[in-house]
Order: structure tokens, then sequence, then C-alpha cells
């Protein structure tokens, strides 16, 4: 679906950015990509979509090589949501700037009405229909942009850090979109430091260090493994921290606070 | 766009012209703006050209300089074309173009070899009121940050299906209203958050800052200054007697 091969990029100002890069995404994936800051991330994700093209290697999306192809023409299939949600917001009103992508896609003015519509029912959006973006909070200001991208239905979404400055229960209903999405056989990239909120779901996750890809292994793997979490400046989320002082093996540790909770209940209640 | 905004930033280098004194520099500046602005025929300019590039040279900014006219090239065009069509002849059209060319270059020089703090530095020692001197700093400051801030914006709404390299000129003109709104309400949000983080910094609590650093010109300042005058007074007798 998505296909990395022996890929670099390198900055104008020298900075190798991505080294030698190859990988693939599946569909109906979900992929944590985690790292320090400056490890390539948002680089790697930027060639998904054709903002930015290899310095050397192939990127192909949906079999297609992606210098040879748009960024419109691939975004309409690969749909990315930046960090910076007022780096994207410009119209007057949220009902336009979801139709916004709609427009630029061609799509016909009964399909936009449509989408528009499930958008701002899907996101809890529609008392502000007719609201300027500006005037929304920084967690409905996200919610919009993540709306805004879905509402064209492409077949992967990409978020860049989609929990910062949400809170508690915005992150569960992101939780929540992410794994219909998932029973849709979309495919769901997520770019983020906050392991608190990917461990639950337990991401295939690629690890990044200095523009290559040091792990790419499933969630209980990496998430378990000191020497990865240190490469990429991570910690151990707070459930594999637990088990650990638990002595727990690493095919006992708490996936969800549900798990951890009966394996209490068991030992200390029921036991 | 990454090229034309790495033009603008100033970034430290290990060059002589690097380590001057930021009033020297300020000098050569406004000697070569001076050249520039009197530059009346195709030697004239072409010397004053020369002196720039050999400056940046030394700089090593040569590529960085280079950026930067490539950027004003639009502008000296346009300045050749009217001038050509008001009755001008070719060569004296072709003189003022470049002339404009000239004097983006001196100017550049000066920015792109000075820190924005040794900017603070040298207005403050012309005495220039404390929030002039910060409201101009702090505009130097912001314009990569604005440069970046443009390039995010353009990749999220590409993104978006936005193609701004399709249709026709009103068209490309109406799509860039998706990237300079958002750009204008960052901007203004960061700079209502600066004001805020600064105010949370005492700034303003009193009415003459100390500084940590203060200018001291050395004895190559001191030589570089003098030789420079000089050579400006020998060209400038030079341009105006030709």
């Amino acid at each position: 679906m998505i296909e990395f091969i022996n890929v670099s990029y390198i900055h104008q100002t020298g900075v190798v950015a991505l080294n030698e890069v190859t990988v693939q995404f599946g569909k109906g994936e979900l992929v944590a990509i985690v790292g320090a800051n400056g490890a390539g991330k948002t680089t790697l994700v930027k060639h998904m979509n054709g903002l930015l093209k290899p310095t050397k290697g192939t990127v192909k999306v949906f079999g297609y090589d992606t210098t040879q192809q748009t960024v419109a023409a691939l975004s309409r299939r690969v749909g990315i949501v930046f960090q910076n949600a007022d780096h994207q917001l410009f119209s007057d009103t949220v009902e336009h700037e979801i139709e916004f992508g709609l427009r630029n896609f061609g799509f016909s003015d009964d399909v936009v009405k449509q989408r528009v519509d499930w958008a701002l029912r899907f996101f809890g959006l529609k008392e502000y229909a007719n609201t300027s973006p500006m005037m929304l909070s920084g967690g409905e200001k996200k919610r919009l942009c993540l709306a805004a991208v879905l509402a064209w239905d492409p077949d992967v979404l990409v978020l860049d850090e989609p929990t910062v400055g949400q809170d508690l229960l915005h992150k569960e209903k992101l939780e929540q979109i992410i794994r219909l999405l998932l029973t849709q056989e979309k495919t769901v990239i997520l770019v983020s430091h906050d392991i608190e909120f990917l461990w639950p779901m337990q991401p295939r996750t690629v690890v990044m260090s200095k523009g290559k890809i040091i792990a790419d292994r499933p969630a209980s793997k990496v998430f378990t493994d000191d020497y990865v979490l240190a490469s990429a400046r991570l910690i151990n989320p707070q459930l594999v921290e637990l088990s650990k002082r638990l002595k727990l093996s690493n095919e006992e540790v708490f996936d969800t606070i549900f798990t951890a909770k009966r394996w209490f209940l068991t030992k200390y209640r029921w036991s | 766009m990454y090229w034309m905004a790495n033009a603008f930033i100033f970034r430290r280098r290990d060059s002589p012209i690097h380590a001057l004194d930021p009033r020297v520099k300020l000098l050569i500046s406004i000697e070569l703006f001076t050249l520039s602005l009197i530059s009346s025929t195709i030697i004239h300019i072409s010397v004053t050209l020369a002196v720039i590039f050999s400056i940046a040279a030394l700089a090593k900014i040569l590529v960085r300089i280079y950026r930067t006219l490539l950027f004003t090239a639009g502008f000296s065009i346009l300045i050749f074309v009217i001038n050509f069509l008001v009755g001008y002849s070719i060569i004296t059209s072709f003189v003022l173009a470049v002339r404009f060319i000239a004097i983006v270059g001196s100017t550049s020089l000066f920015f792109l070899t000075t820190s924005p703090d040794e900017l603070e530095y040298v207005m403050k020692w012309f005495r220039l009121p404390q929030d002039v001197v910060f409201a101009f700093v702090t505009a130097v400051r912001f314009v990569p940050v604005l440069m970046l801030d443009a390039i995010q914006i353009m990749d999220a709404q590409k993104s978006r299906g936005l193609e701004l390299e399709r249709g026709n000129f009103i068209n490309r003109i109406k799509k860039l209203a998706p990237i300079l709104i958002p750009l204008v309400v960052t901007a203004v949000i960061r700079s209502g958050e600066l004001a805020e983080a600064m105010e949370a910094r005492a700034y303003g609590a009193v009415k003459n800052p100390t500084s940590l650093y203060t200018l001291t010109l050395k004895r190559r300042d001191k030589s570089v200054g003098i030789l420079s005058v000089t050579i400006f007074a020998a060209v400038l007798i030079y341009f105006l007697s030709g």
C-alpha cells in the first residue's frame, strides 16, 4: 500500500533526515511512529503524500511512484492531519472549512453536502457549523482538522501528534474514532510521543532514531524493550512499569487498565 | 520554498566579516548602499556589485546572497520594463534595474552577517528608545519564523488538495487566501503570547535595563573601518567625477 524502498532524504542544509529507510505499511494496519525530536518522523510521513520527494530511493503509494504524482492526487488517498490546527484553518465557518478539501478534490454538490453533514455530526461540531473556526477551543480545532480530512474518506489516515493539547475525554474519543476506522479496513498511522495513548491500542510500532528505523515490532515488544526506548528517548508506559514492578513476565504485561484491574481482583480478592 | 526561506535566515559562520563589530558592518553596508544609489553607468554598477560579491565570498554567504538577489530579480525585471516603456534607453533601464539588485545586496550583506542580538546592540548604541529597538529586533527575528510557518501552512493546505500551481493568474491569487489567513492568524496569536511572556518576565519594569554585553571596537575593527572609509571616499570621487 505504502512502500519505502531505501529512501534517503537530505535537507537543503545538508542534514540527513532519512537514511536508507525501507518499510511498508499495509491495508487496515494501525502503526505508531515514535522517536525523539528530529528523528525523522514528520519527514517520513511527508513522503507519503508527496510533500517531500526522496533524495534517493523510491516511495510507492498504492503502486504509484510519488515522484510521478501530484500532492493533490496522493492526498486524495493519504490524508494527513498536521499537528498545528492554526496552520490549517482559514474559512469563515466550520462548515466551509470541511468543504474546502472536498471542493478541491472535485466532489459534486450533493456529495459535499452529505459529507459535510456527516463530518459535523460525527465529530460533534454540528452546533458550530456556522461559527468561525478561530472561535473554537484548541481541542475543537483539532477535531475540525480531523473532520476536514476524514470528510473525503482517504484510505490512509496519518495523524501527526494528534493528542497534543487534548484533554482525556477527547483522547478517548480519538481512540474510538481510530478503532472505528480500523474496522473499515483503513490504515491509520500515528506519529506521537504520547505512549500512554498508544499503548492500549497495541499498534505496530516503528521506532526512529537519527533518520533510521531502529525497531519495527508490535507495541508489546517495543514498549517493554528498555534499550529501544532509551534510543528513542522514551520511557515505559505506566502499565508496563507497573507490570515490571510486579515482576510479571512479558506475556503478562497489562495492555489496558481493565486487564490490570482483573489481575488485582484475581490475585487479592478471589484467590 | 525551503531554499528561499533559508536565504533570509541569519546563520553563524566562522568568517572575518561575521567576526567584525556590527557597527563596522553597518558602516560598510551604508557605504555600499550609497555607491549603489549613485551608480549611473554600467562600469559603476559593475564595480559596486563586484565589491558586494567579494565581501559576500569573504563572509562565506555567496550562495545565500545569490538566492536573496534571485528573489529580487522579478522586481528588477519590472523596473527595467517600466523604465524602458517610459522612454529611458535600454542601458539606463538596465542600470536602474541592476541598481535595485545592488541596493538589496548591500543591505542583505549586513542582515545576513549580523545576528539579531548584534542588531539590538547597534540600535541601543545609537540610543534609540528601548521599545523601538525591541519591536524592530523582534520583527527581524520573526521573519524566518514566519517563512517557516508559511511553508508548514502550504504543506497543510496542499495536503487538503490545494493546487497553487494550477489555474490562471487571478485563480492563483485567490488560492493564496488559505495560506495568508492562517499565516496572519498565527502571527497575531504568537505576538499576543510573546507580549504576555515578556510582561511576565518584567519587560518594561525599569526604564533603562542593563545589558550583559557591550560593544567594543577592537584594533581589527578600527583598521577595517578606516580602510573601508578610505576606499569608499576614493570610489565616490571616481564615480562623481566620471
